[in-house]
C-alpha cells in the first residue's frame, strides 16, 4: 500500500484523495460513473488495505459530494460500513459529511448515513465557499 | 399512497420478527442470535432500499426540473437567436458581405490586427457632385445617391469586390482580401468591374434623364495594385476593416487625374491586365509623396469587347499572339505588314 491514492475528478466521477500517511481520506465531487464497480473497486481495495492496518489509530474521512446516483449511493454506504467496522474494532474514525447549504437531498442523505454509524463519530457540516 | 404505505409489508415483517424475538419464541439460543442478526441485516437492507429509492426519486425530480429549465432556456435562446439574427442582418448592411461573412463564420477575429497583402484598389468619384446636385431637393438627392451607390455596389459584389467604404459619393473598394483569386485575376476582376460600372452608368443616364434629372452623374475611376496593410484599425470600441498604404493614396490621386467617365490605371495594375485590357499610356503624373512621376494608363476597353465592336482584331493561342488596333493602324498598312509576315513564314 502506498502513502496515497489520488484519483482526479472527472465530469462523472469524484476526486479521491486518500492520504494514508496522515490518516486523512476524502471523496469530493459528483458521482455517476458509467461503471460504478470499475470506479469504486480500486477505492475499496485501497480502503480495505488501509483499514486493516490502522488498529486503534485515529483517522478522518471527508465526504464532499454534490451529486450521487443510486449506484454511487450504494458504494458510499459500503464505504460507511467499512469505516463503521474499523471503528468497531477500535479505530477512532471520524466521518465528516459536507453538504451544500441549498442541497436538502445531500443533507438528508448525510443525516441518514449518520444514523447508521454507531462506533464511528459522525459530523454533518455545511460546505464553506 | 405515502412511502410508509409502500413499505407496509416490509414493516409488518420486521414488526412480526421483532415480536417473535421479544416473546422469546426461539428457544434455541444460537438460533435466536442468528435470527436477531438476520433481522438486523434485513432492517439495514430495508433502510438502504428506502434511501436509494428516495434518492432515485429526488434525482428524477431534479432531472425533470432541469429538463424543464432546459426547455425554457432553449425557448429563450431561440427567441434571442431570432433577435440576434435580425440584428446581425441589419448590421450586415454596414459591412462588406465578405467581411461580414468572415467575421460571422469565425474566419476572422474582431480585434485590432492587420497584415500585409497585395491588393488591387479602386476609387471612384462623381464629377462635380456638389454642383450637379445643389439644385436637388434633399429627398431627391438621397434617392439619387442611394440608387447610384446601390447600383455600383451590386456590380462591385458581382465581381467579388470588398467594399471598403462610401465617402459621400465616392466609393472605395478592393480586391484580394479577405478572398483572393490570385493577384492577376483580382486586378482583372477590378478592371472588368470598373468597365461594367461605367456601362451601367450610361444606362442609368438614360433612365434618370427620363425621370427628369437635369444633370446625370459622371465618374472618374482610379485603379492600382500594390502592397497594403489590411485589417482592423481603430480602437477596441470602434474599428474599421480597411486598408492603408501609399498605393491607397496613389489610387485616389489616379482617380482625380482620370478623364470624365474614364478609368486610369497605375503601372502595376496595367502590367497584370495588359493581355485582356486595351490601354493608352498617358503622361506620367506627379503625385505628392512620390519622388518620380507616376506612369499611368487610360483604359480603352476589354479586348474581347473591342473585337466584338470591330475596333481590334485579336487572335491568341499557345505561342501565337496577334493584336491589331484598327484605331491606331491603317488597314492597308496592317495588310502590308501581315503579307510581309506571311512571306517570311512561307520561306
Amino acid at each position: 500500500m502506498g502513502d496515497k491514492l489520488n484519483i482526479e475528478a472527472t465530469s462523472r466521477t469524484p476526486a479521491v484523495l486518500f492520504d494514508f500517511a496522515h490518516h486523512h481520506l476524502k471523496i469530493a465531487g459528483e458521482s455517476y460513473p458509467e461503471d460504478v464497480t470499475e470506479f469504486y473497486g480500486p477505492v475499496f481495495i485501497a480502503l480495505d488495505n488501509y483499514l486493516n492496518t490502522i488498529g486503534k489509530t485515529s483517522c478522518r474521512f471527508d465526504f464532499e459530494l454534490i451529486y450521487l446516483n443510486s449506484s454511487s449511493a450504494k458504494a458510499i454506504m459500503m464505504v460507511m460500513d467499512k469505516l463503521e467496522a474499523a471503528a468497531k474494532k477500535g479505530a477512532a474514525v471520524e466521518v465528516y459529511w459536507y453538504y451544500d447549504n441549498e442541497d436538502d437531498t445531500m443533507q438528508e442523505l448525510g443525516e441518514e448515513f449518520g444514523e447508521d454509524l454507531e462506533s464511528a463519530k459522525f459530523h454533518l457540516e455545511k460546505m464553506t465557499a | 399512497m405515502s412511502s410508509d404505505d409502500l413499505f407496509a409489508a416490509e414493516e409488518q415483517v420486521i414488526a412480526a420478527a421483532q415480536e417473535l424475538l421479544d416473546k422469546g419464541a426461539l428457544h434455541d439460543k444460537a438460533d435466536g442470535k442468528l435470527y436477531q442478526e438476520l433481522l438486523k441485516d434485513y432492517q439495514k437492507l430495508f433502510r438502504t432500499t428506502r434511501r436509494l429509492m428516495k434518492l432515485s426519486d429526488r434525482n428524477e425530480q431534479q432531472l425533470n426540473a432541469l429538463s424543464q429549465e432546459q426547455r425554457r432556456a432553449n425557448e429563450i435562446i431561440a427567441t434571442k437567436n431570432k433577435e440576434l439574427e435580425a440584428l446581425s442582418k441589419k448590421l450586415s448592411k454596414y459591412l462588406s458581405p465578405q467581411i461580414y461573412h468572415s467575421i460571422f463564420t469565425g474566419a476572422q477575429n474582431v480585434e485590432i490586427a492587420s497584415n500585409r497583402k497585395k491588393l488591387t484598389i479602386f476609387f471612384s468619384d462623381v464629377v462635380n457632385f456638389t454642383e450637379t446636385t445643389d439644385k436637388l431637393e434633399s429627398e431627391d438627392l438621397t434617392h439619387l445617391l442611394n440608387r447610384y451607390l446601390t447600383e455600383m455596389s451590386n456590380i462591385a459584389l458581382e465581381h467579388g469586390a470588398t467594399i471598403d467604404k462610401y465617402i459621400g459619393d465616392a466609393i472605395m473598394v478592393f480586391f484580394g482580401d479577405p478572398e483572393s483569386k490570385g493577384v492577376k485575376e483580382d486586378a482583372r476582376a477590378c478592371v472588368r468591374m470598373a468597365i461594367a460600372m461605367l456601362r451601367r452608368m450610361r444606362e442609368l443616364h438614360a433612365e434618370w434623364q427620363e425621370l427628369g434629372a437635369v444633370k446625370p452623374f459622371h465618374l472618374r475611376i482610379g485603379i492600382d495594385t500594390g502592397y497594403v496593410t489590411v485589417g482592423n484599425f481603430g480602437s477596441d470600441d470602434r474599428m474599421d476593416y480597411t486598408i492603408i498604404g501609399s498605393v491607397v493614396n496613389l489610387t485616389a490621386r489616379l482617380q482625380s487625374f482620370a478623364e470624365i467617365d474614364g478609368i486610369l490605371l497605375g503601372h502595376e495594375t496595367y502590367s497584370l491586365v495588359k493581355d485582356e485590357v486595351a490601354v493608352e499610356e498617358r503622361e506620367p503624373i506627379k503625385v505628392k509623396g512620390f519622388a518620380e512621376p507616376i506612369r499611368c494608363y487610360k483604359v480603352l476597353g476589354l479586348y474581347d469587347d473591342l473585337a466584338d465592336e470591330g475596333m481590334v482584331i485579336r487572335e491568341e493561342a499557345d505561342g501565337f499572339k496577334f493584336l491589331l488596333d484598327l484605331q491606331k493602324r491603317d488597314r492597308a498598312e496592317a495588310i502590308a505588314a501581315l503579307e510581309s509576315i506571311l512571306a517570311r513564314l512561307k520561306e
